[in-house]
């Protein structure tokens, strides 16, 4: 099957062009979801919608971009989109609750319970902190310190999938070690 | 000076973290529900909703619009019918208040 008839299968929503997709990304979309969501079953119930999406919006895809780029593309604003519903369900809560004055980098104000199978139980502590101070970034440091840190993305792949310049790509990731840095030294500040 | 080199080396820990994350994968039974998920959607949307094409539904919006164009002076005509039954009625002595109908009495 050649590319073209590759993609000219899912866009017939051909069951077998579907079978070769799950088998080709279903590991790389999960992996990539799950550097953004330290959780499995938010993970890959992530990875689920973002396959959704790409058999209802495959008839857009023109071919402009790599499939792989937009199928990451597609997975990094999924991921982005339950972060931010979870953020504002916990903001929410913590209104309704009253319960006190919030303070910076509190964990118990984390949009999601970590359940990283890929953490080790010694670093488990430390892998809370790390996703909460990365859940302090702004969205697009957070996008690219995530592909590049945690997913092991390369500054291209990432530069194709955000559509920035590689050296914004670099810019952004340098800010996001300082911000990280700071907010990692105020936290441990504060801990003392 | 002490507790900032104990504060960095704590951090420093801490970024380390991500390079002892180890691959996760995915449930073996992930592609088996995707696929379910994916052609029940779409078996779904075909059979229900197939037949109901764009061009049907401007026509049946356009059919409810007419319908209550004409309805609505048709609503005075059927007040006053109404009225004119209930005068009728009283002037023959046949309309019905509650007390003749009751029952009890």
């Amino acid at each position: 099957m050649t590319e073209n008839e590759y993609i000219g299968g899912l866009q017939n929503h051909n069951a077998n062009a579907y079978g070769r997709l799950l088998d080709d990304f279903q590991q790389k979309v999960f992996a990539t979801c799950i550097s953004f969501v330290p959780n499995k079953e938010d993970a890959e119930d992530i990875a689920q919608d973002v396959f959704v999406e790409v058999f209802n919006s495959i008839g857009k895809f023109k071919g402009n971009s790599k499939l792989s780029t937009w199928i990451y593309r597609i997975t990094t604003n999924k991921c982005l989109e339950f972060i931010r519903k979870r953020n504002t369900k916990k903001r929410f809560a913590f209104l309704q609750s009253i319960t006190g004055n919030e303070i910076p980098m509190d964990k118990t104000s984390y949009f999601t319970e970590m359940n990283h199978p890929g953490v080790i139980l010694e670093n488990k502590e430390k892998s809370e902190t790390l996703f909460c101070a990365i859940n302090e970034l702004p969205e697009a440091q957070k996008v690219v310190f995530t592909l590049h840190k945690v997913d092991g993305k390369s500054y291209q792949e990432i530069s194709d999938i955000t559509e920035k310049s590689v050296s914004s790509v670099e810019s952004l990731m340098f800010r996001a070690k300082k911000n990280l840095q700071n907010t990692l030294e105020n936290f441990y500040k504060n801990e003392n | 000076m002490d507790t900032n080199k104990n504060i960095q080396s704590k951090i420093d820990s801490t970024l380390s973290v991500m390079d002892a994350i180890e691959t996760v994968n995915v449930s073996p039974f992930f592609k088996d529900k995707t696929m379910q998920r994916l052609f029940a959607e779409k078996e779904e949307t075909t059979t229900v909703w197939n037949w109901f094409t764009p061009k049907l539904q401007l026509a049946t919006l356009v059919c409810v619009v007419v319908l209550n164009v004409i309805a609505f002076p048709k609503l005075d005509d059927a007040t006053s019918y109404d009225e004119n039954v209930s005068e009728f009625a009283e002037s023959y002595g046949l309309s019905a208040s509650d007390d003749d109908t009751s029952i009890l009495n």
